[in-house]
């Protein structure tokens, strides 16, 4: 890790109101009551995030009326989930999940492998690509796909009809196929994010070895290679499988008009589809996914429990590439098939949409501006734009802060409670998006009247911080966990006071770890949909909000424009996190 | 049989060489070391025999067959060559015992399995192990994961054994003990071994040979007390400690036997007579090595001829031993006398004249 020495360093005449919230912090830490009170705050920050709407579930769940009206408490909601159609939808949850895993983590090792092992040309470029649909909203590439897969209208059927000459429209995403296939775009990135390291950082004398004892190469990846991996791979599939549980655009856009339905989209359409809107339903349920989560994080606990072999030596190797001649021209052409695929194709579908003037009709004479102008002069895209934007930078900004300080609480003090603190940060990692939105809808309902909230964005920012966390004090755990103690000591011992140290040497040291987990808060805030279209209101809705709106109402050449509009900024903001990340982490 | 030849070995790596033109032998059931600094290309040379790294330029036979022989692009993989190799890192896999470790070249050549349960044990039995078999590997100490990284290197009793620094991960006392078991194992087993360090002490204690390299070369090669007290040039005496190089001009010679003549030298510092392994030629310039425990602490003050006098700038305790750093006329030298010789500011060395070595200056 390097960082410059100028942005560390500059100490002499250090502005007037740093000087103050020193002095301020400074009190805070002299005594052990300052500490308290510190401590105090933070829990009652982390408590209004997670625990309130974790327990405001509860007491929905439990309530007969919506909330802020007057009702009885009773168990009709959880006596409602036990129907027939209520077990389809688990067993659709649980085994649409599992279709998307399986094959999903057969693509990432086989990605990981070209990627990391093998002298495939231009490995570096082919990743920052294989890994970009992750970063992609997935309900742009829904929305994509939606025009791509079309079973009357979409351009591969026409393609396929065009070439064949057949009236057969072979493809149509509203399936299970499509809810799995646009499901696999992300899985596929996200597990190969998460094992591609395990592959690098493997000692390559351990697959020499096998070598050296006889075994063929084939031989080796499977007894050796693949086995070494298991723990990696496992950790990878549950958390993949997780995620899959906690999808909902996949099951929106493709499963939902198929009459397909998953424990999400159930939540989603008892409280915006039907009339009267059954939120204790829908609180019950959240209970039952939640349920569910957590019994797969304590298979996880326990299958992985001391199954992690440290397979990396002290020694600085390059892991043994493996020479595939001729071959790795297809190799080649497996990574760049897979971002065809992913990126190109939709992304391709949208600027073909957003040209035409009917999405479907490809004539020459059908070519316009005119979706452009209509997008640029809607009050309401604009306004969309606003609250992402601005939610973006401050929710970012916040969760990192809020994390940051969690992190450093758990990873670098010995405080008594900073257990306490860390487990109320992770809670929001049990709750999917929808859920989270379902708890703050109650809690805000049941905020008195001088705190109103609820419809502003400002819910919106509570909702996106909560559900940022998680992963916020991961990445700065993790930065504060290479920091070696003796760093910070040895600050202390020169002479430092605890403030400057913090100041001078931890967040000299860790910021670019912050900055990389500011980006992908950010990336994190400006796909979410799930706790936004449930907390939205007028005034307040999201880009993601307005596209759904937009989409729900056919407009769906409306919808190219602006889906193109926030493919641009993701590749933006991509390009320059892999530049920062070059430049001051070293590694990807 | 396990005769190692190589001829004229290179590698590159684009531009860079990391060997260039190595030529070895390596007799049956001998013990040779690869030594030289990081980097030196002793690992890669290594790789290129086990097959695990193709060589650019030249051939390599292991028992009378040619394994790779660049201008007629052959190459036997690595699996092909039934060889032995123990690794720096052990290369234990962690997600097996030890007994599976030690099986699996067994299980690679289809050993059934009355006999590959005999044939392991008798292998960790080598290495006392054989309490161990059902450990699982991640339990096994460094020193306890060198052992099964031998026994599973010989377990298939190959016809060579190749040694990647196997010491180095190792502290310093098990070092030793593991080193002098290993050289008595292999003499049991009359096993042909080529080893790897960048440790001089290591390659010294243990080898029947020293190939000394350098920046993708070989410097010399020889036994051990050849490259110690005989080195052929200046980088190989350098290698070893810290010797001093008194510059030196020859005033006679004479032939003792084919490879050793008999100097007698004047130098500004001192004159004498030292040891060389070819003729010099009277007047020429030469380089006299005299090693710092072939200082001896002269007894009385008085500088007889032969003798060097200086002032004691440093001297430290090493137990038996004490090292002492000395100005001679500005230059400074090393020297180790006994510990509990007194030392005097000024002090008066003479040379031990049978081990002083002349080099080409």
């Amino acid at each position: 890790m390097t960082v410059s020495a100028d942005d560390s360093l500059h100490d002499s005449g250090r502005p007037a109101p740093t000087a103050r919230l020193f002095a301020a912090l400074r009190l805070l830490r002299a005594t052990a009551a300052g500490r308290i009170v510190g401590l105090a705050l933070l829990v009652a920050v982390l408590a209004l995030l997670s625990v309130y709407p974790l327990s405001m579930l509860l007491y929905g769940s439990l309530h007969s009326t919506p909330p802020g009206m007057a009702g009885t408490f009773n168990l009709d909601g959880y006596r409602d989930i036990l129907t027939r159609e209520n077990s389809i939808t688990l067993v659709n949850t649980v085994g649409i999940s599992l279709a998307k895993t399986v094959p999903s983590l057969a693509l990432a090792v086989l990605l990981a492998w070209i990627l990391a092992r093998t002298d495939t040309p231009c490995r570096g470029a082919l990743e920052v690509l294989v890994t970009l649909p992750f970063f992609i909203p997935p309900i742009l590439t829904a929305m994509a796909w939606g025009m791509l897969g079309n079973p009357q209208v979409g351009l591969l059927n026409q393609l396929y009809q065009a070439i064949t000459g057949s009236s057969a429209a072979p493809i149509n995403v509203y399936s299970y196929g499509g809810v799995v296939w646009h499901m696999m775009q992300y899985s596929v990135p996200f597990l190969f994010l998460l094992i591609v390291d395990a592959f690098r950082a493997m000692d390559p004398s351990l697959e020499e070895a096998a070598r050296m004892c006889g075994a063929s190469r084939l031989r080796t990846f499977r007894t050796i290679t693949l086995q070494l991996m298991l723990p990696a791979l496992t950790g990878g599939a549950i958390l993949s499988f997780i995620r899959g549980i906690e999808n909902f655009e996949s099951p929106l856009f493709f499963g939902a008009p198929a009459g397909i339905h998953v424990i999400t989209t159930d939540i989603y359409d008892s409280i915006n589809q039907r009339s009267p809107p059954q939120y204790q339903y829908a609180t019950a349920v959240s209970f039952v996914i939640m349920a569910l989560l957590f019994l797969i994080v304590l298979v996880q606990w326990r299958l992985l429990r001391g199954r992690s072999f440290a397979t990396v030596s002290g020694k600085g190797y390059s892991p043994g590439i493996v020479r595939l001649g001729p071959w790795r021209w297809v190799t080649f052409a497996v990574c760049m098939l897979f971002f065809i695929v992913t990126v190109v194709l939709p992304v391709g579908q949208l600027l073909i949409g957003s040209f035409f003037k009917f999405f479907g009709f490809y004539q020459w004479d059908m070519l316009t501006f005119e979706h452009y102008e209509a997008v640029f002069g809607s009050s309401e895209f604009w306004r969309g734009f606003g609250n992402t934007m601005l939610l973006g930078l401050i929710g970012a900004s916040a969760t990192m802060v809020l994390g940051g300080l969690v992190a450093y609480i758990s990873v670098r003090t010995k405080w008594r409670g900073r257990s306490l603190i860390d487990a109320m940060a992770w809670l929001p990692w049990m709750m999917p998006g929808i859920v989270l939105g379902v708890g703050f809808l109650w809690g805000f309902a049941l905020l008195p009247r001088a705190i109103p909230i609820y419809g502003t964005i400002w819910a919106l920012l509570l909702a996106y911080i909560s559900l940022g966390t998680p992963l916020s004090v991961r990445v700065m755990s993790s930065a504060y966990a290479q920091l070696s103690f003796d760093i910070e000591e040895c600050s202390r011992v020169h002479g430092a006071s605890w403030l400057t140290t913090m100041w001078r040497i931890v967040i000299a040291l860790s910021w670019p770890s912050f900055v990389v987990g500011w980006v992908l808060v950010f990336f994190g805030i400006m796909r979410e949909l799930s706790a936004s279209v449930l907390l939205y209101s007028i005034g307040s809705e999201v880009l993601s909000v307005v596209l759904l709106k937009l989409w729900v109402n056919g407009n769906a050449e409306q919808v190219s424009v602006i889906g193109l509009m926030m493919m641009v900024m993701v590749i933006l903001f991509r390009w320059v996190q892999l530049g920062f990340t070059r430049r001051h982490l070293g590694t990807l | 049989m396990s005769n190692v030849v190589l001829e004229k070995v290179s590698r590159t790596f684009g531009e860079f060489a990391a060997v260039s033109g190595v030529d070895l032998r390596v007799n049956e059931g001998e013990f040779v070391t690869l030594l030289g600094p990081s980097g030196c290309g002793k690992t890669t040379t290594l790789r290129m025999v086990a097959g695990l790294e193709q060589n650019t330029g030249g051939r390599i036979s292991i028992g009378g067959r040619v394994v790779s022989d660049a201008a007629r692009d052959l190459f036997v993989p690595a699996e092909h060559r039934a060889l032995g190799m123990v690794f720096q890192s052990y290369a234990i896999w962690p997600h097996m015992s030890v007994f599976d470790n030690v099986a699996y070249p067994l299980r690679v050549r289809r050993v059934g399995r009355s006999d590959m349960r005999r044939r392991v044990l008798e292998a960790l039995q080598l290495v006392e192990m054989a309490d161990y078999a059902d450990r699982p590997a991640p339990a096994l100490s460094g020193g306890q994961q060198q052992r099964v990284a031998i026994a599973r290197a010989l377990v298939f009793e190959p016809a060579l054994l190749l040694l990647d620094e196997p010491l180095s991960n190792l502290d310093a006392r098990l070092r030793a003990q593991m080193g002098s078991e290993f050289r008595a194992l292999q003499k049991r087993l009359g096993i042909t071994s080529l080893y790897v360090t960048h440790d001089q002490e290591e390659a010294m204690a243990l080898s029947d040979r020293v190939v000394v390299m350098q920046a993708g070369r070989v410097l010399q090669i020889g036994a051990p007390e050849d490259i110690y007290q005989r080195p052929a040039s200046r980088d190989v005496a350098n290698f070893f400690g810290s010797p001093n190089l008194l510059p030196a001009t020859v005033v006679s010679c004479a032939r003792l036997s084919d490879a050793d003549f008999a100097l007698s030298v004047r130098g500004s510092a001192w004159e004498g007579t030292c040891h060389a392994g070819e003729a010099r030629a009277v007047g020429a310039e030469v380089l006299v090595l005299v090693r710092p425990e072939s200082m001896r602490l002269a007894e009385g003050t008085a500088p007889a001829t032969g003798a060097l006098s200086g002032r004691v700038v440093q001297s430290s305790f090493h137990g038996a031993r004490r090292a002492v750093t000395v100005e001679v006329h500005g230059s400074l030298m090393h020297a180790e006398v006994p510990a509990t010789a007194s030392l005097s500011e000024q002090v008066t060395f003479t040379i031990d004249e049978k081990a002083a070595w002349a080099l080409s200056a």
